[in-house]
């Protein structure tokens, strides 16, 4: 990497935190004037964690940038020169496992909803969920670019599914699943992930945009139905005990 | 402060470790990539990972507080115009800060042959998020059904696929990542928990959470609106 684009990583990625965490604090400071009135010392210590987490944001993004962007895109090259489609789906599936469970979002919502549901709900059962559901759909993601196959015949039956999956899960995990599947596209898919899907296609001598395309609307598909698909277990696991009574 | 770094420590180890395990894996068996880009991979983990360790120390500090400061005000004030308002601010701001959402909207304005242009798209797009952030809120306040909402969202995602260009497809299914902020994440989640806690009769488990999918969906249909109108 060459200083110039160092600084130029450096100059985007700080920016890009700034805007995200500029409207956060606006909001907040309005509130603080106009209902809230918090003690200084209160306000001292949100702010400070504002910029802790900001400052751990920037260097975030700029290891995923620096690290794994250009080896996502190596990883690409090498996943589109294998002899077989079944093996990209494996190293796909890997991949989006490994991938998610390490991204900071997801862990976020799985603590969230382990106390709103004071523990009945686990965080590691929701990040373990969405870590399947993820791997699994990559995995098809790396099959669609090895077979070329149009985007719409996933996403269409996929969200069909969807749709058939809403009224049989437990009511509590439809609002997490469609949260999940927010924030499973976060930073770290969406910049390396991507990286390996482009990679594949263009050393499968595809039109990088156009097969590329897709992968992270298959991931964003992925937690719907793997968590809608957890809400029915539990649902179906919770029913005799609810005829007992 | 020390001891909330040392805390998130292990967290942060867990969540890494594996991912570098199968990069560093792939890196001895398929990929043999230059050592360059491996050290390059080292030292972007090892950014990525202190990164990490102060952004989950943050969220638990401040971030978190902000959304629930902010969520427990809200119901408090008993006016339906200030929770929309905050829902659809919120909503628009955080999409147009996302660097994703003017690249979505430079892709829709090349398949439209430049009829649209760049910026009023990514308002559009933006817009669409908040105004379903703004539903979101409304349905905790009101308790509409989770399920039905989605259920009708869905369907309308579902039936405007069939009527949009093809080109315009894969930019709208994908268009749901443009509302996956790191920040934002933790201050919706909470103001979302927050409002509900407040508001009786809801529980927090099965009315705190929908917003981020519903800020998702709406994107993604403003963009498929935006295919057929092309």
């Amino acid at each position: 990497m060459s200083l110039a684009a160092i600084v130029e990583q450096l100059g985007s990625t700080a920016w890009s935190v700034l805007l995200a965490v500029l409207p956060l604090v606006v909001l907040f400071l309005l509130f603080q004037v106009l209902f809230l009135g918090l003690p200084v010392r209160e306000v001292r210590r949100v702010l400070s964690g504002a910029l802790l987490a900001s400052a751990g944001l920037f260097l975030f993004l700029l290891g995923v940038g620096i690290g794994f962007l250009p080896f996502g895109r190596a990883i690409g090259a090498a996943v589109g020169a294998l002899p077989a489609p079944w093996m990209m789906a494996g190293v796909g599936f890997l991949l989006g496992f490994v991938t998610t469970w390490g991204e900071p979002a997801v862990r976020i919502l799985a603590d969230q909803v382990d106390e709103a549901s004071a523990g009945s709900i686990r965080a590691s059962l929701v990040l373990v969920t969405v870590c399947l559901g993820v791997a699994l759909w990559v995995g098809v993601a790396m099959l669609r670019i090895a077979l070329g196959t149009p985007l719409t015949y996933l996403v269409v039956p996929g969200y069909l599914l969807v749709l058939l999956l809403l009224p049989l899960s437990e009511k509590a995990f439809v609002g997490i699943a469609a949260d999940a599947s927010g924030v499973a596209t976060g930073p770290l898919a969406n910049t390396f992930l991507l990286a390996v899907g482009f990679g594949t296609s263009a050393a499968l001598g595809q039109d990088p945009l156009v097969s590329g395309l897709g992968l992270v609307a298959l991931i964003a598909l992925a937690p719907l139905l793997s968590v809608m698909g957890l809400g029915m277990l539990v649902r179906w696991r919770q029913r005799p005990k609810e005829s007992r009574t | 402060m020390l001891a909330l770094l040392r805390r998130q420590l292990p967290e942060v180890l867990r969540a890494l470790a594996p991912l570098l395990g199968i990069a560093v894996l792939l890196q001895l068996t398929l990929v043999q990539a230059p050592a360059r880009l491996f050290v390059q991979l080292l030292i972007g983990a090892l950014l990525a990972g202190a990164g990490m360790l102060l952004l989950f120390a943050g969220v638990e500090m401040g971030i978190l507080p902000m959304g629930r400061f902010i969520g427990a005000a809200l119901p408090s004030k008993r006016s339906l115009r200030l929770i929309v308002a905050v829902g659809f601010a919120m909503g628009l701001a955080t999409t147009l800060a996302e660097p994703d959402v003017l690249v979505l909207a430079h892709q829709v304005e090349l398949v439209s042959d430049g009829r649209f242009r760049a910026a009023p798209l990514a308002l559009v797009i933006a817009s669409g998020v908040g105004g379903f952030a703004a539903l979101a809120l409304l349905r905790v306040v009101f308790g509409f059904p989770l399920r039905l909402l989605f259920a009708v969202a869905y369907a309308l995602l579902l039936g405007l696929t069939f009527l949009a260009p093809t080109e315009s497809i894969a930019l709208a299914y994908d268009a749901g990542s443009v509302t996956t902020g790191v920040l934002t994440t933790p201050v919706l989640l909470a103001i979302t928990l927050g409002l509900s806690s407040v508001i009786a009769r809801r529980s927090a488990i099965e009315d705190g959470f929908g917003l981020l999918g519903f800020g998702s969906v709406g994107a993604m249909l403003a963009v498929l609106l935006l295919g057929i109108l092309a």
